[in-house]
């Protein structure tokens, strides 16, 4: 397969398109799963997820079972959760607490920092001296780190260092990890669902800003209802006094950041006000962070951290842990991330906009994976292969960041500012240079 | 004096929501509803329990006032969702009904239900399962839905599921 003929990237032409192949065919997603996931860095976790000595919660890094688990000393480590004897999965929950792990076929026995403690009859077992040379441990994620809170591992060695893999969007971690000084946690009660298209789908989708007032006019439509007749029944939202959505604003409304290694930002501006949970934090968040990382706070903005990790800030707050099934199916793990020790009303009030908004059973997400799905059946085409989604803002895109990145600190590589109608596409070329880039083997340095 | 709910009051009532909702009959179907209604289905916190507390735990839904259901019914006559267009087809079947309270104002009603879904669109068919709990309070001649509580047990959810389909 020519993966260099999928992405046609001509910056000196005005050209960027994307062959419809790299969505339906399935040698492309065994390539991506190899190459991109299963070699690089992968969002695992948040710390919180595991918070106390010998706690630990369980994902994958593409097709491979992770552990992560916090030893009796609170050291939290990553591990392959496949016992070295036969290779059963050792933990069978999303979250728990062990002291030690043992394997529910042969009794292999694994403490909570993965050291092999007892192999069932070792003595009785007349195993040959090579075994004793072999380690029995469990087998350790050869890369394995943190920022803020959020964890990251790799399946490969041949990693950079992640604060070098995130670059400046760590900036954009940190403006969610700060939002309260003891961090941020995951409200309990996890949401997976499924849906018959490509991951790659679900990265586009949150960063386009083009769709929302095409596929969610429902939703919008709702939003005015209740605001014709507010009551206490009825859950307010950002977008209630702020028309960022809105076609008809004028004047800059948001734009895009691009970073090198594929990371997004899309972001709309939204003013500080009381339909947010975070408004109860406001003045502290100023003081303690300063004006612009506080309004930053409060902007509309959806994260991509590639390959898998989005957080969506924007009708509520939502973290999504993207897992590629095959090249025609993703499961989406997803949760409501928060900071710790905001009041119980500023809790309620994001559970509910989060509910209505994000959840599978609520009034924007079908309408987004729906059209997924319509997309994956067009895919099939090669009549004509090029796919012209991403050509919006390629007369805007412009190298560095602008005064809205300066005043925190944030020096992306590509930026666009866009009023309301604009809805760049650029940011997509983000998505796939990194793609080609690791595709074509290069290391995820 | 007004006699406590029996089991057939309790299924005839909890067969007409079914009926309602796969006939599509969404003005019969609020009307079960009181106005002040809850109507709840939980997320699950684990791997064995739903959560509990819809202010500080997530939910798959949750909505006090029947105003927001008139809003998801709203949503899927628009037009405006693709996904409510074309709706799903759908065959509620509710077993188990067991009155677990009654008294001549209210009722606490437990039941099972599996709902088959056929997507005309996407060629696929699936099977919500799980339990109701119904809170029924009089109202004049008639019980009335005060508060319903769904546990969806097969949770990982195939793209989209709405109050249609559980
Ligand atoms: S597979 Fe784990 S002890 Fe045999
Ligand atoms: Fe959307």
């Amino acid at each position: 397969m020519d993966l260099a003929s999928l992405i046609d990237d001509r910056p000196e032409d005005g050209v960027f398109r994307v062959h419809r192949a790299i969505f339906d065919d399935q040698a492309v997603f065994e390539l991506e799963m190899a190459r991109i996931f299963e070699r690089g860095w992968v969002f695992l976790g948040l710390e919180s997820q595991a918070p106390g000595p010998h706690d630990f919660f369980t994902t994958t890094i593409g097709r491979v079972p992770i552990l992560v688990t916090r030893d009796g000393d609170g050291k939290l480590a990553g591990f392959v959760n496949s016992c070295p004897h036969k290779g059963s999965r050792l933990a069978q929950t999303q979250t728990g607490n062990a002291r030690l792990f043992v394997c529910p076929y042969h009794s292999w026995t694994f403490d909570s920092a993965g050291r092999n403690k007892n192999v069932k009859w070792k003595k009785a077992g007349c195993y040959a001296a090579a075994f004793d040379a072999d380690g029995h441990d469990l087998a350790r994620l050869p890369a394995f780190a943190s920022h803020g809170g959020f964890v990251f591992g790799s399946l490969s060695a041949d990693v950079p260092p992640l604060a070098e893999h995130l670059g400046d969007a760590a900036r954009l971690i940190d403006l969610i990890a700060n939002q309260s000084e003891q961090g941020v946690e995951l409200v309990p009660g996890g949401v997976t669902f499924t849906y018959d298209a490509n991951w790659k789908l679900q990265l586009e989708n949150c960063s386009d800003a083009y769709h929302f007032t095409s596929a969610h006019p429902s939703y919008i439509r709702i939003l005015e209802r209740r605001r014709e007749a507010p009551d206490a029944s009825v859950t307010r939202s950002v977008w209630e006094k702020d028309a960022a959505w809105s076609e008809e604003t004028k004047g800059v409304a948001g734009g895009s950041y691009s970073f090198p290694h594929g990371h997004v930002l899309n972001w709309g501006r939204i003013a500080p006000s009381d339909a947010l949970p975070l408004y109860e934090s406001v003045d502290r968040l100023a003081a303690a962070h300063g004006d612009a990382v506080r309004d930053w706070m409060f902007n509309m903005r959806n994260l991509t951290i590639f390959p898998n990790l989005q957080i969506a800030e924007n009708a509520s707050s939502q973290l999504r842990v993207i897992r590629p099934i095959s090249a025609g199916r993703t499961e989406m793990r997803t949760w409501c991330i928060a900071p710790k020790g905001e009041s119980a009303a500023a809790r309620r009030q994001r559970i509910r906009q989060y509910e209505d908004f994000f959840n599978p059973s609520g009034m924007a997400t079908p309408d987004d994976t729906v059209s997924y799905e319509n997309c994956q059946r067009g895919f099939a085409s090669r009549v004509e292969p090029w796919l012209q989604g991403y050509a919006r803002g390629i007369g805007a895109s412009v190298a560095g960041g602008n005064a809205f990145s300066d005043p925190i600190g944030l020096s992306p590589e590509r930026s666009v500012l866009a009023d309301a109608q604009l809805c760049d596409e650029t940011l997509y070329h983000g998505y796939y240079r990194e793609w080609a880039r690791r595709m074509a083997g290069a290391g995820a340095a | 004096m007004a006699a406590p709910l029996t089991r057939a009051d309790a299924e005839e009532l909890l067969y007409r929501e079914a009926l309602y909702l796969d006939r599509r009959d969404w003005d019969a179907w609020l009307a079960l509803y009181t106005e002040d209604c809850v109507f709840w289905m939980p997320a699950w916190r684990d791997e064995t329990t739903p959560t509990a507390d819809p202010d500080a735990e997530l939910s798959l839904i949750y909505y006090r006032g029947r105003r927001n259901l008139e809003d998801r019914v709203w949503r899927v006559r628009s037009g405006q969702s693709v996904a409510s267009t074309p709706l799903p087809r759908s065959v509620h079947a509710v077993t188990n009904v067991l009155i677990e309270h009654a008294d001549a104002a209210s009722a606490d009603v437990a039941a099972s239900f599996t709902v088959h879904r056929w997507d005309p669109r996407s060629e696929r068919q699936h099977v919500f399962f799980g339990t109701y709990r119904h809170r029924l309070v009089r109202d004049g001649d008639e019980w009335r839905i005060a508060a319903k509580t769904i546990t969806l047990m097969n949770d990982v959810i195939p793209t989209v599921v709405d109050f249609y389909s559980i």
